[in-house]
C-alpha cells in the first residue's frame, strides 16, 4: 500500500500526459464528435419513420426512444476507451517496451492514461451536448432518484468500458495483428450496448444473448435507469449486475495481464 | 563483485504460422502450429561495476534480445540472470529503478508532446526529488545541447536531437546501469563524436556500468576496453579489444613506400617471403600483410630494404573494423555450402 501511495505523483503525471496527448489530437477528435452528432440525427430519422406516426411501440413512446438514443450515443462517445487501440498499436510497433520498462505497474499506467484522455474530452461536452439535444432529443431524468442512480450507474459503466478496453488491448500480446478482431469487437460491443437499437426492441433470443454479455452494462443499463426503466425491472438489480461485471472483468484483467506479461514479445530490434 | 551475471541464457521465439485475410488474426489465435527461433542460445557472461562493455555481433545475432532480458521486459526461455542482486523479470519495477535504457531504433519519448513533457514524466516515474531533477535537467541540457528544442514536439526533432533526448530521459534519474542499444545509429560524424564523449564521461565520472551495442566499430575502439562478440545467439569472444585482434587477425601490415629504381617499380614477386603476402598495392605504395610469428617485423624490414630501395616504412595494427569484417566474411563462407 505504501508503495502505491509513493507512486501517486507518478500516476498524476501520467494522467497529465494522457490529457496533453489527447489534446494533441483535438482536430481528429473534434471530427469524431461531429460524427456522433450525425449518427444521433440519422437514428432519430430512422426511428421516427419506424414508429410511422404510432404513439408507442411495445409500450414505449417515440420520444423516450429518441432521448434514449441521444443519451446512449453521447454517453458512449465521452466514456469511450482508447486503451484497446493504444495498447494494440504500441505492441505492434514494439513501443510497448517503454511502458514495460517503467518502475510503476503497467495496468496503473494504462488506467492513468485513460483517465487523462477522458478528462481531456470532457470540455467538448459544452458544444456536443446542446448539438445532440438539437438534432436528437433530451429530457430530464425520470425522477431525482433515478437521476442519482444514473450517476452511479454511469460511473460503473465507465469502469466496465475501460476494463474491456484493457482486456482487448492485452489480447494483442497474443494475437499481435488484431485489426480484424478489433473492428468486429467494436461493432458487436456497440450493438449489444444498445447504441443503435435500444435493447427493449431486441427480439426474445437476441435479448437473452444481450443480457448474458457485459456490453449492455456499458450503455443500455445507465441510460434506461435515467429514463426510469421504461421496459420494467428493478434499478438496484441493474446496478447489482453492473457491479458483478466490474468485479468479474477486474479479476479477469488482472489474471490476463499476469499471463501476458510472462509471454511478452517485443517486436523489432 | 559482478553487477550482472548471465548464466546460460536462452531465448526462443515461437513464431505462429500466420494466416492472411481480414480474419487471419483470429485463425492465428486458434492454431497451435508454430516454428521456433532460438535468438539467444546459451549466453553467459559477467560484468563488473563500472565497466563499459561493447556487445557486438552481426544483424540478428541476439544483441537486442539480450538487452531486453536484462531490462526485464522479456522472460528468458531458460537460464539465469541477476542484475544487482535481482532477477530482472521477477522484480521488473524494482529493476527498472536502477537501469537506464536507450533503444536507438525506437524512442521512449512521447511523440506528439514537447520533449520536456517526457523528461518531466521520467522525473516523476522514477521519483526524482524536485531539486535533483532541476539539477540533472540543467546538466543534461548543457551536456547534450537540448536547450534549443526542449519545447519542441518530439515528432519534429531530427534523429540526432531525438537520440539526445532519449539519452537524457534514460539518465535523468542517474541509474547505476545503462543499456545502450545502438545509440549512435544514423548520427552524423560530429553527433557521434558528442555522443561518445558523453558516454565516456558518464562512465568515468559516475562509474556508471554501461553495456553498449553498436555496428559502428569506431564507437567500440573509442569507448570500450572489453567486448563480448556474439553470433547466432552464442558468445564467440569475450575479452579485451586487443586480444580479439590477436585472436582473429594475428597478422600485421607493413606499408612500404618504394623508390622507382631507374623508372622501374619492382614486381609483387619481390616480396615472396614465407608468412608474407601483398594485401594491397597502389603504384609505389605496397601493403604487406605478415604473420609476426613466422617473420618478426625487424627481419621483414631488413629483407625488404635489402631487396629494393625504400623511402618510407610504417607498421599498422589491423583496424577493428577490418577484423570484424573478416570474421563476418568467414561466417558467411561457412554458412553457404
Ligand atoms: N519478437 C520477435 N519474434 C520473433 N523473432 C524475433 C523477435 N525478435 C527477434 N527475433 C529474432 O531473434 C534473432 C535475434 O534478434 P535481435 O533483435 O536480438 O538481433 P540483434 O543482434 O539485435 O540484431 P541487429 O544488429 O540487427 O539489431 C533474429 O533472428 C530475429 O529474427
Ligand atoms: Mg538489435
Amino acid at each position: 500500500m505504501t508503495r502505491t501511495w509513493s507512486n501517486a505523483p507518478a500516476y498524476a503525471e501520467v494522467v497529465r500526459i494522457g490529457i496533453r496527448s489527447m489534446l494533441a489530437y483535438r482536430t481528429r477528435f473534434f471530427f469524431s464528435a461531429l460524427q456522433i452528432i450525425v449518427q444521433i440525427y440519422v437514428l432519430r430519422v430512422v426511428f421516427t419513420s419506424v414508429y410511422a406516426g404510432q404513439g408507442s411501440v411495445d409500450g414505449i413512446t417515440l420520444r423516450t426512444t429518441v432521448v434514449y438514443l441521444t443519451l446512449a450515443n453521447l454517453q458512449g462517445f465521452f466514456s469511450s476507451s482508447f486503451l484497446d487501440y493504444f495498447i494494440r498499436s504500441r505492441v505492434r510497433e514494439g513501443k510497448i517496451a517503454s511502458e514495460l520498462a517503467r518502475p510503476v505497474g503497467f495496468l496503473g499506467q494504462m488506467l492513468a492514461l485513460q483517465i487523462g484522455s477522458t478528462l481531456a474530452m470532457l470540455p467538448l461536452l459544452v458544444v456536443a451536448f446542446p448539438l445532440a439535444w438539437l438534432v436528437g432529443g433530451m429530457s430530464g431524468p425520470a425522477s431525482a432518484g433515478y437521476g442519482a442512480l444514473y450517476a452511479v450507474s454511469l460511473a460503473l459503466a465507465y469502469v466496465i468500458i475501460v476494463l474491456l478496453g484493457l482486456i482487448m488491448g492485452i489480447s494483442a500480446f497474443w494475437t499481435l495483428e488484431t485489426t480484424g478482431i478489433a473492428m468486429i469487437y467494436s461493432l458487436v460491443a456497440q450493438f449489444f450496448a444498445g447504441a443503435l437499437v435500444p435493447l427493449w426492441f431486441f427480439p426474445g433470443p437476441l435479448r437473452v444473448v444481450a443480457n448474458l454479455l457485459p456490453f449492455q452494462a456499458m450503455g443500455f443499463v445507465p441510460v434506461s435507469i435515467y429514463l426510469g426503466l421504461p421496459d420494467g425491472g428493478n434499478p438496484l438489480a441493474a446496478l447489482g449486475l453492473q457491479c458483478f461485471w466490474v468485479v468479474a472483468l477486474y479479476l479477469f484483467a488482472r489474471w490476463f495481464w499476469g499471463r501476458a506479461h510472462h509471454r511478452v514479445v517485443i517486436q523489432g530490434g | 563483485m559482478p553487477i550482472i551475471t548471465a548464466d546460460n541464457l536462452v531465448k526462443e521465439f515461437r513464431l505462429p504460422k500466420r494466416y492472411g485475410g481480414p480474419l487471419g488474426g483470429l485463425r492465428t489465435l486458434f492454431t497451435p502450429a508454430y516454428t521456433v527461433k532460438r535468438a539467444v542460445d546459451g549466453v553467459s557472461f559477467t560484468v563488473d561495476e563500472g565497466e563499459l562493455v561493447g556487445y557486438l555481433g552481426p544483424n540478428g545475432a541476439g544483441k537486442s534480445t539480450t538487452i531486453k532480458m536484462l531490462t526485464g521486459i522479456l522472460v528468458p526461455t531458460s537460464g539465469m540472470l541477476e542484475v544487482a542482486g535481482l532477477v530482472p523479470w521477477e522484480r521488473r519495477e524494482e529493476n527498472a529503478l536502477r537501469i537506464g535504457v536507450v533503444f536507438g531504433q525506437r524512442s521512449q519519448l512521447w511523440w506528439d508532446l514537447p520533449l520536456i513533457d517526457s523528461l518531466r514524466l521520467v522525473g516523476k516515474l522514477y521519483r526524482v526529488p524536485a531539486e535533483r531533477y532541476r539539477r540533472n535537467l540543467d546538466r543534461f541540457t548543457e551536456l547534450l545541447g537540448l536547450g534549443a528544442f526542449l519545447q519542441t514536439p518530439v515528432r519534429q526533432l531530427s534523429l540526432g536531437q531525438r537520440m539526445r533526448g532519449d539519452l537524457a530521459a534514460a539518465m535523468l534519474y542517474e541509474p547505476p546501469l545503462l543499456y545502450l542499444d545502438e545509440p549512435t545509429v544514423g548520427l552524423d560524424v560530429l553527433a557521434k563524436e558528442r555522443m561518445r564523449s558523453f558516454i565516456a564521461e558518464v562512465n568515468r565520472e559516475h562509474g556508471t556500468t554501461i553495456i553498449l551495442t553498436t555496428h559502428d566499430l569506431a564507437d567500440v575502439e573509442k569507448l570500450c576496453r572489453r567486448i563480448i562478440f556474439i553470433d547466432q545467439g552464442k558468445v564467440l569472444y569475450d575479452g579485451p579489444v586487443q586480444r580479439l585482434k590477436e585472436q582473429f587477425a594475428p597478422w600485421r601490415e607493413l606499408v612500404v613506400q618504394l623508390v622507382p629504381d631507374g623508372g622501374e617499380l619492382p614486381p609483387d614477386e619481390l616480396f615472396d617471403l614465407p608468412g608474407v603476402e601483398v594485401a594491397r598495392r597502389e603504384g609505389a605504395k605496397v601493403w604487406l600483410r605478415f604473420d609476426p610469428k613466422l617473420i618478426p617485423a625487424p627481419r621483414l624490414i631488413a629483407q625488404v630494404t635489402a631487396r629494393c630501395p625504400v623511402s618510407d616504412l610504417a607498421i599498422v595494427e589491423p583496424e577493428l573494423a577490418g577484423v570484424v569484417r573478416g570474421i563476418y566474411a568467414e561466417r558467411e563462407a561457412a554458412l553457404t555450402p
